[in-house]
């Protein structure tokens, strides 16, 4: 069964790959190319990320809204990202980032704790 | 006779005493797992002592009775039955250690609430961004320098970026993987919010400051272990290094990472497990210190 977060996944994923304003028509065509769904449920579901703030629409073609992301999938990620590597305060909440950033010292000491056991940064 | 002096000496000696030489001793980095119950040990044994201190300055004239209601009462888990006229010293009595453990109780609660809800909201948003990797079993985001990171908890997830899909070999993706998979199977981030619990009731000890740090930075090395478990040190050491050394955005997240020197000098060069004695000392430390504050507040009834 698919979640109501899945169909929000794959609303974005076209809007941002195609790159310019579309109707919730056009999502559902193409959706339906490998699975049906009908144009209410994605009708809602856009409109939910609308409200939400994922969405903007200010122009229609004919009586249907076209839609554009807000913002790009790679702004989404640089801030999810930040947040995941320990920008946010919360550090107990995304946390357990694998590594800190480093200064330009330590990764010099590092490549040098490689280098005395022999082993080559790269693989 | 009252045992708040002891306790104060005690509370003074786990507080700002003992984490000089925890920091001092080699073994922690050796057997993080046993040190970071030996940290958990002594903040526990920091906050009944806090508690018990409480009650015994509210109580200065308390008088031991003799047999086990006594012993219980003194250590304020009994609320005096049969005890006749209660007054407001008693009543204090009661209700001081009760704040304190309250206070600490309440803020573990906060702290994992708090957190949780902003795991949430980050899960939300990464459901639609991120591409899922079932080859992975991780999300993939799209981002300019090699990181991972997981959301531990309910439904948990595990982030990757595609720079470091790219960069590092199989091997090593799956060793940075099987890092990050410690930590949510290890549940780490309720540990992390014990200690942070205790650093947000008793800001001002030494012990709450690094019993936080060393909380974190232990459970690194207990998942640095497991994934080498699995790998080659080399696999996960260069891995390592490949991590930290791209360029990541300066400034865009908190610097402090000679962490990662400590962990990759670990790594490559495995100290072995410290002599069973220190093991064994650490072990007893461990269970006897939360204990020793409810021995000095209540004095065997044989006393």
């Amino acid at each position: 069964m698919r979640r109501l977060g899945d169909l929000e996944a794959e609303i974005m994923d076209r809007l941002w790959a195609w790159d310019r304003p579309a109707t919730v028509r056009e999502i559902v065509d193409d959706i339906n190319t490998q699975r049906p769904v009908a144009y209410s449920t994605v009708m809602t579901v856009t409109n939910i990320l609308h409200s939400k703030g994922w969405l903007l629409r200010d122009k229609k073609q004919g009586r249907a809204w076209l839609y554009t992301p807000v913002r790009s999938r790679e702004a989404y990620a640089a801030a999810l990202m930040e947040d995941g590597l320990g920008a946010s305060t919360d550090r107990p909440a995304t946390l357990l980032h694998f590594v800190e950033n480093m200064s330009e010292e330590e990764v010099a000491a590092l490549r040098e704790a490689l280098r005395t056991v022999g082993m080559q940064a790269e693989e | 006779m009252n045992a708040a002096p002891a306790l104060i000496g005690y509370m003074a000696m786990v507080g700002f005493a003992a984490p000089p030489l925890m920091l001092r001793s080699k073994w922690p980095h050796r057997a993080p797992v046993l040190a970071v119950l030996v940290w958990q040990a002594l903040a526990l044994s920091f906050s009944l002592s806090a508690a018990l201190t409480a009650y015994h300055l509210a109580t200065p004239t308390e008088h031991l009775h003799a047999g086990f209601v006594g012993v219980l009462h003194a250590c304020g888990l009994h609320d005096g039955v049969g005890r006749p006229d209660p007054g407001t010293a008693e009543q204090l009595a009661t209700a001081l250690p009760g704040v304190v453990l309250l206070s600490l109780f309440g803020s573990f609660v906060w702290h994992v609430v708090r957190a949780r809800r902003a795991r949430n909201r980050h899960r939300r948003t990464l459901d639609i961004v991120g591409y899922r990797s079932d080859r992975l079993h991780a999300t993939v985001l799209p981002y300019g320098a090699p990181a991972a990171y997981c959301l531990p908890g309910h439904a948990p997830r595990i982030v990757v970026s595609d720079s470091a899909v790219r960069l590092l070999s199989a091997r090593q993706l799956d060793a940075v993987l099987e890092h990050e998979r410690a930590h949510v199977a290890g549940r780490h981030h309720l540990v992390l919010a014990t200690a942070e619990a205790f650093v947000s009731v008793f800001r001002w000890v030494p012990l709450a400051r690094h019993a936080r740090e060393q909380t974190a930075l232990l459970l690194e090395m207990i998942a640095d272990d497991r994934a080498v478990r699995t790998h080659s040190h080399a696999v996960f050491a260069t891995a390592m290094y490949e991590m930290a050394a791209v360029g990541a955005p300066r400034g865009a997240f908190a610097v402090g990472g000679h962490t990662v020197l400590i962990r990759l000098r670990r790594v490559l060069g495995p100290d072995g497990d410290p002599h069973p004695v220190v093991i064994g000392a650490a072990a007893v430390a461990a269970a006897v210190a939360p204990l020793l504050p409810l021995l000095l507040a209540c004095p065997p009834n044989l006393a």
